[in-house]
């Protein structure tokens, strides 16, 4: 029981990390509706701009950190106008696997900026395991936990407070109706995907230095997880992606300690898997569906 | 010897072409695959299994291997098919990698002359011999893959003319149409996801005997994404499509040697380039339309 609730604790902290991504993702999709593939890849050419400069020019992590950020916004909008912005609105395969070119072009840039497999990336905090009663929790953790959720204060604040966050849902609810409104649905792209490459860069930031490494297959796998947390928690909902996250942290934690990592990732895939076939609008989205199904029937 | 490097790049275009047709398949029929790679290994280690462990012919293998993954894929399809859309493209991505991830834990081994043989998790399944034990040239082999080939361009292009063909298409364009119709989307649906997971089961298993070597590895999510990229990019609007795509990526490729390091910054930003401008791939509806009336014309006068 100790073991389980401590894997429960260990998988919140790292999920926490899954939520971030997943959130990027559900942004996206509410918004266009088409899905962005090379999220992760984007991702990972930021943190590796980030290690680049953290090899060759300062050992100062805010300037590592901003590398990150900005290097993945930058590249978010190259994709953005490029794959979606480009292509007709209604191509929306067309869009993905467009998206998909673009991470096959985005790993080989990586590859030639850093050529190695493995490099160091720099840690933001300061490792210390921290007891609280029977239980242990190590401290970069705890700080990229809290961060994460001060990132989703930030993030709540901008859509709910905000005038361009009220167009940008908007735009995601009925992009007909804003339009009619006077919004300019294609500025409300830019803004999203700069916004969430910016959720993705420090996201990538935090789980890499809590890692304390980057590798190249850091694209697929952030596109994997953030895909299935999002998934999970049911798909364009906000609340879901954060839940989604937790599970998918909590039940991998758990898979690793009693299975071993072929069994974690197994595991990971068939809760998706009987999630979709269960419940396919995830924990939280299943309204969404029903109505959907609901108005499919009605025909 | 140079020319079985060749004859090693065609039999690539043919197996690879095979995976690519099960994803256009499905991809006509509107639904995206991210999991063609799981029937295409599924029938891969299968295939491989029933000619070096249990001695059957390679055709008797084929079918066993295909019909074990049309199986496998008219399961998936009817659990996930009634909620089409992403949710079945995240379901068929989430049963590949559940497939890839079983392989690494599948050990069945067998004793012959001595070696043990068969597949061994992580290791992967080497010595898939049928093709030497058989006396069977890089040349014939890679007739073998294009007969194979030609007899499914031909059986989908029969499919295509056929009212079937007709409600893949339909429900392609508007499944709320087909609904209206009278006909039930879901079991059009799992038919040609069945259909699909029979075709990459061919190309599978033609693959294991033709590499001799087969690891989970191989079939992970990036070979889906290929083949359903080849659809897109080759064009939907002819079976044809698929194989330009797979030709132009292998080809396209190969000749891009000079440019090493750089081959992916160059193929990528031109297929994104040129999905602006064709977001339906080169042999589109339209595009194929007009080129049968020009064929057509052309022979009238």
């Amino acid at each position: 029981m100790t073991d389980f609730l401590q894997n429960c604790i260990d998988g919140v902290m790292f999920g926490s990390g899954y939520a971030l991504l997943a959130l990027g993702f559900t942004l996206l999709f509410g918004v266009m509706k088409r899905l962005n593939l090379s999220f992760g890849p984007s991702i990972m050419l930021g943190a590796y701009a980030g290690t680049w400069v953290y090899l060759n020019f300062s050992q100062n992590v805010v300037l590592v950190l901003l590398a990150t950020v900005i290097t993945t916004v930058a590249v978010g909008i190259y994709v953005e106008r490029l794959c979606f912005w480009a292509v007709r609105r209604d191509a929306t395969i067309a869009s993905m696997v467009s998206s998909f070119a673009i991470w096959m072009q985005l790993e080989e840039v990586a590859m030639h900026l850093l050529p190695e497999r493995t490099y160091p990336f720099p840690t933001f905090f300061t490792s210390t395991v921290i007891d609280i009663g029977p239980f242990f929790v190590r401290s970069e953790h705890i700080s990229m936990f809290l961060l994460t959720l001060m990132l989703l204060a930030l993030l709540h604040l901008f859509l709910f407070r905000t005038r361009p966050g009220l167009a940008l849902r908007a735009v995601a609810d009925n992009p007909l109706a804003s339009a009619y409104m006077g919004i300019n649905s294609s500025s409300i792209l830019f803004l999203a995907f700069a916004v969430v490459s910016a959720i993705g860069g420090l996201a990538g930031f935090l789980i890499l230095s809590a890692d304390s490494q980057v590798t190249p297959y850091f694209g697929l796998w952030a596109t994997f997880k953030g895909l299935i947390a999002m998934m999970l928690g049911g798909m364009g909902s906000l609340p879901g992606a954060i839940l989604g996250g937790l599970l998918l942290g909590v039940v991998e934690a758990n898979a690793f300690w009693y299975g071993g990592p072929v069994i974690r990732d197994i595991s990971a895939y068939l809760l998706l898997f009987v999630m979709l076939i269960v419940r396919p609008g995830g924990l939280v989205g299943q309204r969404i569906v029903a109505r959907q199904q609901a108005a499919y029937e009605r025909v | 010897m140079p020319n079985d490097y060749l004859l090693t790049i065609i039999s690539n275009i043919g197996m690879i072409s095979l995976i690519a047709l099960s994803a256009y398949l499905l991809l006509i029929s509107g639904e995206i695959s991210f999991g063609q790679q799981a029937y295409f290994g599924i029938s891969a280690y299968a295939g491989a299994i029933a000619t070096t462990l249990w001695g059957w012919p390679l055709w008797v293998a084929l079918l066993f291997g295909s019909s074990l993954a049309a199986l496998a894929a008219g399961f998936v399809g009817l659990l996930t098919l009634r909620i089409s859309g992403l949710y079945f493209s995240i379901a068929t991505l989430a049963f590949a990698e559940m497939v890839r991830l079983s392989l690494f834990e599948l050990t069945y081994q067998v004793e012959i002359d001595g070696e043990l043989i068969g597949p061994n998790g992580a290791e992967g399944f080497g010595e898939i011999r049928w093709i030497f034990d058989n006396d069977v040239s890089v040349l014939e082999y890679t007739l073998v893959i294009y007969g194979v080939l030609l007899l499914v361009l031909f059986c989908l292009v029969l499919i295509e003319r056929s009212p079937l063909g007709m409600i893949f298409r339909m429900l392609g364009q508007d499944p709320l149409l087909t609904r209206v119709q009278g006909l039930n989307p879901v079991r059009y649906k799992v038919t040609a996801a069945i259909l699909a997971g029979f075709i990459a089961g061919l190309g599978g298993t033609l693959y294991a005997h033709s590499f001799t070597y087969i690891e989970p590895q191989m079939f992970n999510i990036m070979l889906g994404v290929h083949s359903l990229a080849y659809g897109l990019i080759g064009g939907l609007g002819t079976v044809l499509g698929p194989l330009l795509g797979v030709a132009i990526d292998i080809g396209f490729l190969e000749s891009l040697r000079v440019i090493q390091g750089y081959r992916m910054i160059v193929f990528g930003g031109l297929v994104a380039l040129m999905l602006i401008f064709m977001p339906r791939g080169i042999l589109d509806e339209n595009r194929v339309y007009r080129l049968k009336n020009a064929v057509r014309r052309w022979f009238r006068a």
